[in-house]
């Protein structure tokens, strides 16, 4: 049986909070009926960061996973980051202009409440013009986390670089594969979805198709999730992240099942409580 | 270049008719050109206004095309049929824009699509001039030349930032040489190289197409679904089988 992710159709239909919400750096992936859903509740899941060791990763390990972002073609010859102690370092250097990395939740939008999630781990291979514009916000980013720096002096520091112009402009064309199995996007669903992402300076996601019913496309604000949270943008540049679905894994396998989404649709209140025969099928 | 196999804009649909095309087993393996000339303009038309709104719209999940704006060919060109509301416009392209080469003057070739605002405001506009050239009799080789001189001389602007659209469709007929492509979504840049993002790999999900002449890129990327919501189970591109 086929699987697949498109029927998101169903829920973008209730699209009343604004499609799919997309964590920052490539990451993932969450319902934004859902991010609402549990923002409401005051039960923070990570409310601070955790040991430091637990963002870390085995250098090989690390390697792989990286690679696995992308079909071998484009990985293969990609350069390696994985995170140290203080920061992303060069494990392998490419030679065709991809990065691929392990990304980590505290590189995602600042109000996500999986900010501090240690067991998020993403696999991203950046394009070469993601790479050059924003790789070096992340770098900034994780030096500051690693350095046990709050979000908040994040945040700070970030909009600092921007405006001394330390950090780049948003290239046209900055593009993101995501297409591991072995990632860990949330701790929602099965915590998966093979995934182009394209950053963009596009105004709003409804020029892309973004949350309508049966798109296959969907859109997310890079720095913040919320429409309240706004304000806190002064000092950053608008940035429009699109998430498009593929069809399959970096290796070739038929794309990951709708669990994830199901996952979100149930906890948002949207959706049926329980899975049908078929979706179980599809779920494995 | 497009002067020998791909047409400017029909790159859009070559990355399809050429690569998902042969996919599909539906490539003729003769490059026997079946429509050497124009055939009458009547053939190229749809007589029902309705239907070619119907297929026009049916590139896009009806929550986006039905509040799109909606051209049908006349005899002088696209005109307006729908107004719309959401920026987005779709057409039903014809052999000319959207068709391999041999079947440049095939009138039974329909290829829905719907450009977001962004290609309506770029895209587009390369869309409705060969469309106007190809009304008039201009061969391939001229439209060619003209649009050619035109994008040099800056007639056209370059792609908007943001272009892109939906080819949903099951409905659409490619032409002799790979009469169905797989739903997908397509994406137009100025002068960028496909390698930039990745295109073109095995294994890669985005094919793309470079005209160099025309300063056009054109990456596609495949879906999984119709926009009528059912499943497109064609199995997936391989541009270097």
């Amino acid at each position: 049986m086929r699987e697949d992710w498109l029927s998101e159709g169903r829920f973008m239909r209730e699209d009343k909070v604004g499609a799919i919400v997309i964590n920052s750096f490539a990451l993932l992936v969450v319902l934004g009926m859902a991010y609402q859903a549990r923002s409401q509740d005051a039960t923070k899941p990570y409310p601070k960061m955790a040991p430091v060791e637990q963002y870390l990763m085995e250098r090989n390990a690390e390697i792989q996973l990286a690679r696995s972002a992308a079909p071998d073609s484009i990985s293969r010859n990609a350069t390696i980051l994985i995170l140290g102690p203080q920061g992303y370092e060069t494990a392998v250097q490419g030679t065709n202009g991809f990065v691929c990395m392990v990304g980590r939740a505290w590189g995602a939008a600042f109000d996500w409440d999986e900010f501090w999630n240690p067991k998020v781990k993403t696999a991203d291979c950046l394009n070469p013009q993601a790479a050059r514009s924003i790789l070096p916000v992340f770098f900034l980013r994780a030096r500051m986390v690693m350095a046990g720096r709050s979000k908040a002096e994040i945040l700070s520091a970030v909009k600092a670089a921007f405006e001394k112009k330390q950090l780049p402009d948003l290239e046209t064309g900055a593009t993101d594969y995501i297409m591991s199995k072995s990632a860990y996007l949330t701790d929602q669903g099965d915590h998966n979805l093979p995934h182009l992402m394209f950053y963009t300076r596009v105004k709003d996601g409804k020029d892309w198709g973004s949350g309508a019913a049966g798109a296959p496309v969907m859109s997310s604000p890079d720095w913040f999730f919320s429409p309240k949270e706004q304000p806190q943008m002064k000092g950053l540049p608008p940035i429009l992240v699109f998430l498009v679905v593929v069809t399959n894994r970096y290796d070739g396998t038929p794309a990951a099942s709708r669990r994830m989404i199901q996952a979100v649709q149930r906890e948002s209140g949207m959706a049926p409580q329980r899975l049908s025969e078929e979706e179980k099928q599809c779920g494995k | 270049m497009r002067k020998m196999n791909i047409y400017t804009s029909a790159i859009k649909n070559l990355a399809l008719l050429v690569v998902l095309g042969m996919v599909c087993g539906a490539m003729t393996q003769n490059a026997k050109t079946h429509y050497p000339k124009m055939a009458r303009v009547d053939q190229y038309l749809m007589a029902d206004r309705e239907a070619e709104i119907a297929l026009a719209r049916s590139a896009a999940p009806d929550s986006i095309a039905r509040d799109a704006e909606v051209l049908v060919l006349g005899r002088n060109g696209f005109e307006t049929a729908v107004k719309g509301k959401n920026g987005f416009v779709c057409i039903v392209g014809r052999s000319w824009t959207s068709a391999a080469d041999e079947d440049y003057w095939d009138p039974k070739v329909r290829v829905p699509m719907c450009v977001n605002a962004a290609a309506a405001h770029s895209y587009l506009l390369r869309i409705t001039k060969i469309t106007n050239l190809a009304l008039a009799g201009r061969t391939l080789a001229q439209v060619n030349e003209t649009m050619t001189t035109a994008i040099a001389k800056k007639e056209f602007p370059p792609m908007e930032p943001g272009s892109m659209c939906y080819m949903m469709s099951k409905q659409g007929f490619g032409g002799d040489s790979a009469p169905h492509w797989q739903s997908h979504l397509m994406f137009f840049f100025s002068d960028t190289d496909p390698a930039g993002w990745g295109a073109n790999l095995p294994g890669s999900p985005v094919v793309g197409i470079a005209d160099t002449s025309e300063h056009l890129t054109q990456f596609v990327i495949q879906t999984q679904r119709w926009s009528d919501g059912t499943d497109d189970l064609q199995v997936p591109p391989r541009v270097h089988p």
